[in-house]
């Protein structure tokens, strides 16, 4: 059973194949495939954007208006809709995952690449990001001591407090645990549908069957792409909920 | 018995995908009749209404990652 699917295992693809072996101090630092379209996604959005930046116009033309109308959405229905006026300032980390994220999810779906984002060290990294941005935020405006407080609703008595503040504190780390595995785990699911679609034709074995997989690969891929948007648009916007919560920790 | 990992990982994700599925169905119903009854903030209740369903989607593919672990590591 084991070596007849072997030829056709959709997890394969996932795997991890070092590209360049690079190690320090014992810690594998080896470029993978993941590494590699990391960069390309990064590079891919920087360049766009410092292209659009530097040759602006007053009156916007051609991709001047996409990139100012998806910041425009950003900034209106997340950031100022979720957090409100005083998150201004978190725009542009909130605008970065999700140009990254969106990116990086539709650069997947070109044959033969690989998908940064259906790998879990990289949403991981993210969420951890994300984690240590949304302390950070809060502590700096409430200092330490009265976030810590913020967990704590006032007028509660005190014997109570043992059971509240680790179901607060499994809740923050639940935050960027859910942030992770959903991003991952639908992006994954997305091209392993596909896979098996690819893999069908495979299977079959029959040339007559053949068009019904590749119908049911170009709605998938259709799909992802929609999947690949409402999962930006999910993360980045699930992540200015966390902002708005640390910011007005009196709600 | 090596074949029963399948079964559980296979029941999982059914499971998974009828609660998900119902949920999420009923929460866009819900919604729906929210948003006919009131248009004017229709797009209030659209971006909660995306919030909710990707928590209830987590849980659904919380189950998903538990299969696949499942089925690779067995």
């Amino acid at each position: 059973m084991a070596e007849e699917s072997k030829g056709i295992d959709p997890l394969h693809h996932f795997e991890l194949h070092s590209l360049f072996d690079l190690h320090i101090a014992g810690i594998d630092f080896s470029i993978n495939q993941a590494v590699l379209w990391t960069w390309i996604a990064g590079a891919v959005v920087f360049s766009l954007f410092a292209w659009t930046a530097a040759t602006r116009k007053r009156y916007p033309k051609g991709k001047q208006n996409l990139v100012e109308s998806v910041l425009d959405f950003l900034m209106k229905e997340i950031v100022l809709k979720v957090i409100g006026e005083e998150g201004r300032f978190i725009f542009p980390f909130i605008a970065t995952l999700f140009l990254f994220i969106l990116t990086s999810s539709l650069l997947g779906l070109i044959p033969g690449s690989f998908t940064p984002v259906a790998n879990i060290n990289v949403t991981a990294g993210l969420a951890i990001m994300v984690f240590v941005t949304v302390q950070a935020v809060g502590v700096k405006r409430h200092g330490l001591v009265g976030y810590l407080k913020g967990f704590v609703p006032p007028g509660v008595p005190s014997w109570i407090l043992p059971l509240m503040l680790p179901i607060e504190f499994i809740g923050q780390l639940a935050k960027p645990l859910s942030l992770a595995i959903r991003l991952f785990a639908n992006m994954l699911a997305g091209h392993i549908v596909i896979l098996v679609f690819l893999s069908l034709i495979i299977l079959l074995k029959s040339i007559p069957v053949t068009p019904l997989p590749i119908v049911g690969v170009v709605i998938m891929s259709a799909f992802e792409i929609f999947v690949a948007l409402i999962q930006s648009f999910i993360f980045s916007i699930l992540t200015a909920t966390y902002f708005a919560a640390a910011i007005h920790m009196e709600h | 018995m090596e074949g029963m990992t399948y079964v559980g990982a296979v029941i999982g994700i059914a499971l998974a995908a009828f609660g998900g599925s119902l949920s999420i169905g009923w929460l866009v119903g819900k919604t729906m009749e929210a948003m006919s009854r009131q248009p004017e903030v229709a797009g209030e209740l659209r971006t909660t209404m995306l919030i909710s369903i990707a928590f209830i989607e987590a849980l659904a593919l919380y189950t998903l990652v538990v299969a696949l672990l499942l089925v690779m590591t067995k």
